[in-house]
């Protein structure tokens, strides 16, 4: 049987998802699974008149994850170049790897007053090591016959930089950014469930306590949306900026 | 007083790790001239070749190229070399007139200007039609004639050939070889031609120089277009160098 291609395993799982939750609501309370009919008038309730808590969570995510992939980029490169940077950097990477993501949560909240700092920082130091450690191994890898070709013609440091490792990481950071997106959108739903009052994970921690899991799953299916949208962006990004890469087919 | 040769090795010495990869090499080049080295795996040609691309310093000894150190004066020798590697080396992510026109971007030449000239070049090695392919997109040869192209986009004085067409098949190598030293030969430029195949150095060299290990030189000579064309004379050559590269 041919199988089907591009979106339609995934659209096959979601479907089956929803069947099984459909048949397991009819036998359990609304307590416990609510009926798909529920689901969808809370997916309703919440877009009209919450859309501004998953337009608030989308932001803080765009920001969180934008800043660790610029900074941590940036961080990664100068390890690739400088010895020195790299044997300090790596450990200190390692170390805040180290660090549970909760912990970063509760010290957030204690450390941060603002809200939007808390978040920002919670989302920044769990993400940023991910791109430092995978560009930096993108520059490791980086094959020595490129470097003595362009040596050969006299380049500056600069030039090396912008005509070999940049083009030469993308596809890293590309990696990463599709690797990290999903933990992401979790770190950030935790990190707003404690330390805000507003986003995603405020109105789960809300919905919860007044025992409406009909707006839980709501939310949750919300966010796995958010989850496809996004990797649907880096997806397009990828076909646009490794267009030169060949499709690798192995049999 | 003469003048200086185009390129001087003087008593050089090279050592890795305290084993000499050449030892006391002493070799000139002069202007316009085609000289291929050829010697086994070890004798010392790369690391020869090495010294002159000024890739590091010499134990012992000088290096000159232009009358200048390749690598105390680094800087100064921006287009005055170019490369073309035993493998193609290009760029995946550049298009092929793209990375023909690196040298030419590295020189701050402007974009309409570097594209023009790529193009241009890759028309002289038989690539018009392909300037906006990938690498991927392009066969083994082709790759190594886009390569070429990239060598001599940056109108060096001297080209350097790094055992550049030993990867490819016989009769491929033997069609880019024709090509490309014709090229070369055309424009004048002074080539050192890297090789450890006999034939092909005793083809391509105006005059052709063994080495044995450590960079020692041990044979040298210079076949002319009647000993090319001379099965008899090519055959007593090829069978001159054996031995001493056997030896």
């Amino acid at each position: 049987m041919a199988e089907p291609a591009g979106r339609g395993p995934t659209l096959i799982v979601t479907a089956v998802i929803f069947a099984a939750l459909g048949v397991t609501s009819l036998f359990t309370p609304d307590y416990i699974i609510p009926s798909p009919r529920q689901m969808g008038a809370a997916i309703v309730e919440l877009l009209t008149g919450q859309s501004r808590d998953l337009a608030i969570t989308a932001a803080r995510l765009a920001a969180g994850v934008v800043a660790a992939l610029v900074l941590g980029s940036a961080l990664g490169g100068l390890m690739g170049v400088a010895r020195p940077v790299a044997r300090y950097g790596k450990s200190l990477l390692f170390i805040l790897s180290g660090v549970p993501a909760l912990s970063w949560m509760l010290l957030a909240v204690l450390w941060f007053r603002d809200t939007e700092t808390r978040i920002f920082f919670i989302l920044f130091i769990v993400v940023m090591p991910f791109y430092a450690l995978n560009v930096y191994e993108g520059i490791q890898a980086l094959p020595r016959d490129w470097t003595e070709m362009l040596e050969g013609f006299r380049p500056t440091r600069r030039e090396v930089f912008r005509l070999l490792i940049v083009p030469h990481v993308v596809p890293y950071i590309i990696l990463t950014t599709k690797s990290v997106s999903g933990y992401a959108i979790r770190m950030i739903v935790f990190a707003e469930l404690i330390g805000a009052a507003v986003g995603v994970g405020a109105r789960l921690a809300q919905a919860q306590g007044m025992f409406r899991i009909d707006r839980v799953f709501a939310w949750t299916i919300l966010l796995v949306i958010l989850n496809f949208a996004l990797q649907a962006a880096i997806d397009f990004v990828e076909r646009r900026m490794l267009a030169w890469r060949p499709a690798v087919e192995i049999r | 007083m003469a003048a200086e040769p185009l390129i001087l090795m003087e008593g050089v010495t090279k050592r890795f790790r305290g084993v000499p990869a050449v030892e006391n090499l002493t070799l000139t080049i002069g202007k316009g001239e085609i000289v291929a080295i050829v010697g086994r795996t070890g004798s010392g040609k790369s690391t020869a070749m090495q010294a002159i691309i000024g890739t590091f310093p010499v134990d012992a000894g000088r290096v000159r190229v232009g009358g200048r150190d390749p690598y105390t004066e680094r800087g100064t020798l921006r287009g005055v070399l170019s490369v073309a590697f035993q493998t193609d080396r290009l760029l995946p992510w550049r298009r092929a007139w793209e990375n023909v026109a690196i040298g030419l971007e590295i020189f701050h030449v402007p974009r309409p200007r570097r594209e023009a000239v790529a193009r241009e070049w890759l028309a002289r090695v038989k690539m018009a039609g392909a300037e906006d392919k990938y690498p991927h997109e392009l066969s083994g040869g082709m790759r190594q004639r886009v390569s070429f192209a990239r060598a001599l986009a940056v109108d060096p004085a001297i080209v350097l050939l790094d055992e550049t067409f030993s990867q490819l098949d016989e009769l491929t190598s033997r069609e880019l070889r024709h090509d490309f030293m014709d090229l070369v030969r055309s424009l004048g430029k002074t080539s050192i031609l890297i090789t450890h195949r006999i034939d092909e150095a005793l083809e391509v060299g105006d005059r052709v120089v063994v080495l044995r290990p450590p960079g020692h030189v041990v044979h040298e000579s210079a076949p002319t277009a009647a000993d090319r064309n001379d099965p008899e004379r090519m055959a007593k050559l090829r069978t001159e160098i054996k031995a001493v590269m056997a030896d």
